[in-house]
């Protein structure tokens, strides 16, 4: 090299190559069942999945799990085969196969060989339709989500997840965990899961994905073949899950007296996936504490050394989800910590943000989006959301031209109509000796313990 | 089925040393750029532990002309993709970018290879030894079973071994880490020849190949620096030890020293985690939670290290189990594993979804050029990347009973027992 290199300013970019979302088909059979299939190629594996209108809120008022539990047993035996015939089967073709319900629906998926297509398929209406729910199956799983529940005490995270929704959700199916509940799971019935199976799995409102290395052409047929036959009932619309109203802020204390670490959360409700300010707000909380460089981790970890991330985000579901700031932060801190957080939220409704912050924060997201595109399972995620909620197909082309169009103005408008810190839940798992008095002054607070495990000694 | 991706490779090594490795892979207009030191934990010594991973934190604090926050910032400002990771062996940092960025990528790692010292302050230091201590606590200390698993390895390698103190440290030593320290690990470690860099994605390869000569190509060089081998036998006598800890549930863990990774028994290992654990028609899974049900968990797998391999089995109980039950059905599977090869499905289970991971992770531009950057660090051979299902392919179930014959035996194996400490939460 003849010439020193400039090092005092970063080079100038080449020009970029244009993007599009990568090409799928969309279409329904005659029953009613959504389709979508994403062709690719590169590695010969194929991913499919199953989306059914069976998810937790549908729940009965007293059957929180009922919709986890009925998913969990989809796989654990069909008219066909045992639940241990079905995992031999699968895992021999070195396929993986998951069931699982959230809130917004179940899931079927199968990621497999890319010769193996037609057996994927087959499996997929084998498990929706032709569930038996054994009752040995049954009670071994409700054992399994009571051991599940018992241990859940020793993880801190989970345990300020599960306060934020009781106190934001309460009364609401949002208020549980999609386990259930130590009262709840030892009262679902077989009778309960075979009427929610009933009910809700079923083609209308139901959609598969297919992706990865094959032909649409084959699979279309296959298709048709093993769920076109699958007999329509129409299914009603969930009712919408309303939280109830709050009025000022409040702390709730979950007691771990010898935590060498606090869980900290703030959280009001949010809002709905198809709100139509859904995109600007995911611009909004990029530059909250949805990035690494976002306001809120920039403050907590890296001028105050209170934590290793700190991060916000809209938790997106069919009915408004919460809005959470979350931090694992030294004990001693917990207090400093969120008013930290409580000023940046201020700061973000009183101040139009900078204009390069701005727009470093929309070529971030823009130009990060076809990063998460380079695997099947990237993409069927997102035609997943288009199936859940009901999307239009050219969803993501709009939503990255709206982020990009965004002005400070919108955010600071935005901030003060989505924004609440007068209103906001603080949840800290930790030491509440220690905790106390930190959070005191942020509004009236509660403590919390850990009910001892059902068994254990007292 | 084929794998339609491109596999051809180029490699340079530049005067200063730098082992180069290029990837072209034109699929989507991104480039992966993947540097990874021969540095890790095991670089350290015993009382000054935890130092490659609080440097890698540093790494990310700007260099000479790059500012404090500006690494992230620049990258994730045009839509990239970065972070660094430390193990054992070594420290990687990896940035992934829209193809038009590349120089950008390049200018921030070479800035940060060439020009880091002069950026360096007690300041920065200060705040990062907190962060630091903050991961320590999260993923460790306020973690169920966490200070056991550490235990763990102090209970399978002595305490002269590097694999004996967690990749992240002591907080005591984290605490005393000075910037003295950190200045001469750099010197020591971060120098061209102790290095891979590795493009993979949409470029030419001449073309990038000027670009990385015109940014690395003037740090200065210097030799390689002298590395010991640690190797270690399988354990001369069998190793027991009963711990509590604030959980509801007792945990059993097994863990023997196997040969390191990249051996054939090394692979072995591997597979044979996957015959004895993965997925629920797994002997493991099928008898302890699906049949007997004494577990609520179970699991096998490998550490792909590069002094020596170690080989894991971990199991929870379930409520009203006693952690010995668990563990005589534990070493009930390894001695079966040892006096037969594995059942023929077991076997083609393992092997089918050993395939279909390999696969998974060929699928992201990253991870490929991650693996090369692996190969080319611990065996000069990047193009090993494309072989790992090979390797796993050409053993056979009578291959694997010997190997758990011979280095998964109880008498060269540590059990360690976790038990709920009875106290307040």
């Amino acid at each position: 090299m003849t010439v020193a290199l400039d090092r005092s300013s970063p080079p100038k970019a080449g020009r970029p190559a244009p993007f599009h979302f990568p090409r799928f088909e969309r279409f329904r059979l005659d029953n009613g069942l959504e389709v979508f299939l994403a062709p690719r190629q590169g590695v010969p594996t194929i991913e499919l999945s199953l989306l059914l209108p069976a998810g937790a809120e549908r729940n009965p008022r007293d059957r929180p799990g009922l919709a986890t539990l009925t998913a969990a047993l989809l796989d654990e035996g069909s008219l066909r085969r045992t639940g241990p015939e079905i995992a031999a089967t699968i895992e021999r073709l070195g396929a993986r196969l998951a069931t699982r319900a959230d809130w917004n629906g179940a899931q079927i998926e199968v990621d497999l060989l890319a010769r193996d297509l037609a057996t994927g398929v087959e499996l997929l209406a084998e498990l929706a339709r032709e569930p038996q729910f054994p009752d040995h199956e049954l009670e071994r799983l409700r054992r399994q989500a009571m051991t599940e529940l018992i241990r859940r005490r020793d993880q801190p995270a989970l345990l300020a997840e599960e306060a934020l929704a009781r106190a934001l959700y309460f009364d609401t199916p949002y208020e549980h965990l999609l386990l259930g509940s130590e009262q709840s799971v030892p009262t679902l019935a077989r009778a309960d899961v075979v009427e929610f199976h009933r009910s809700w799995y079923r083609p209308a409102g139901a959609a598969v994905l297919i992706g990865g290395d094959f032909e649409p052409a084959a699979a279309r047929a296959m298709l048709e073949r093993s769920l076109g036959d699958w007999r329509d009932l129409p299914a009603a619309p969930p009712s919408e899950i309303l939280a109830p109203r709050r009025d000022g802020r409040s702390v709730l204390i979950v007691d771990r007296p010898r935590a060498a670490q606090t869980e900290l959360r703030l959280a009001h409700v949010g809002i709905r996936r198809d709100h139509p300010q859904r995109n600007r707000l995911a611009l909004l909380n990029a530059l909250l504490g949805g990035k690494f460089t976002s306001r809120i981790n920039l403050n907590l970890r890296e001028r105050h050394g209170f934590t290793y991330g700190a991060s916000s985000r809209f938790v997106e579901r069919r009915s408004a989800g919460p809005f959470v700031v979350g931090a694992a932060v030294a004990n001693q801190v917990a207090g400093a910590a969120a008013r930290e957080v409580l000023a940046e939220l201020d700061r973000l409704r009183r101040e139009p943000v900078a204009d390069d912050e701005l727009a470093e924060t929309q070529s971030y997201l823009v130009g990060v989006f076809p990063y998460t595109l380079q695997t099947t399972g990237g993409v069927l995620s997102r035609l997943q959301e288009l199936a859940t909620y009901g999307l239009p197909n050219d969803t993501f082309d709009r939503a990255l031209d709206e982020i990009a169009a965004a002005s400070p103005r919108d955010l600071l408008r935005l901030a003060n109509d989505f924004i609440r810190p007068e209103e906001i839940l603080i949840v800290a798992v930790g030491p509440a000796e220690q905790l106390r008095p930190q959070l005191g002054e942020l509004g009236p607070v509660e403590v919390v313990e850990i009910a001892p495990a059902p068994g254990a000694p007292a | 089925m084929t794998i339609a991706l491109p596999r051809e490779l180029r490699r340079e090594r530049l005067a200063n040393g730098l082992d180069v490795v290029l990837y072209p892979d034109r699929t989507l207009p991104l480039v992966a750029v993947n540097l990874w030191y021969h540095v890790g934990s095991k670089n350290e010594r015993p009382g000054r532990t935890g130092f490659a991973h609080l440097f890698e934190h540093m790494l990310f604090q700007g260099s000479a002309h790059v500012g404090t926050n500006d690494h992230f910032r620049h990258l994730q400002s045009i839509g990239g993709v970065a972070n660094g990771s430390t193990w054992y062996d070594r420290t990687n940092y990896y940035e992934t970018v829209p193809a038009h960025q590349l120089d950008l990528a390049l200018w921030l790692e070479s800035d940060r290879m060439g020009f880091l010292l002069p950026a360096l302050d007690q300041r920065k230091l200060d705040n990062q030894r907190d962060v630091v201590m903050n991961e320590r606590r999260q993923r460790v200390d306020n973690q169920p079973y966490g200070r056991p698993y550490e235990r763990l390895f102090e209970l399978l390698v002595p305490p002269d071994h590097p694999y004996h103190w967690p990749v992240i440290g002591t907080m005591e030593d984290i605490a005393a880490a000075t910037l003295e320290e950190v200045r001469e690990f750099f010197t020591t470690w971060y120098t061209p020849a102790n290095a891979v860099l590795t493009l993979g994605g949409d470029f030419d390869p001449d073309d990038a190949l000027d670009r990385v000569a015109r940014y690395f190509g003037e740090i200065p060089g210097g030799a390689a620096p002298e590395r010991t081998r640690h190797p270690l036998p399988p354990l001369a006598a069998p190793v027991r030890e009963r711990v509590e800890d604030a959980v509801q549930l007792p945990r059993i863990y097994l863990a023997f020293r196997t040969p390191p990774f990249g051996t054939r028994d090394w692979f072995a290992a591997s597979l044979l985690s996957s015959v004895l654990g993965e997925g629920k028609s797994s002997p493991l899974y099928h008898d302890l939670v699906y049949g007997r049900q004494i577990a609520q968990d179970v699991a096998a797998y490998v550490y792909p290290t590069e002094e020596i391999g170690i080989f894991l089995l971990v199991a929870t109980a379930k409520p009203g189990v006693t952690p010995e039950t668990l563990a005589e059905a534990l070493w009930d599977h390894l001695g079966r594993a040892a006096s037969s090869p594995p059942a023929a499905a077991d076997l083609e289970r393992a092997r089918n979804s050993t395939l279909a991971g390999i696969y998974g992770h060929l699928e992201t531009l990253d991870h490929r050029a991650d693996q090369l950057s692996m190969y080319a660090t611990y065996f000069d051979r990047p193009d090993l990347a494309w072989q790992e299902a090979e390797r796993y392919l050409e053993l056979g179930g009578d291959e694997l009973a010997a190997f758990a014959g011979s280095a998964l035996a109880r008498a060269h194996g540590v059990e360690l027992t976790v038990v709920p400490d009875g106290g307040g939460r």
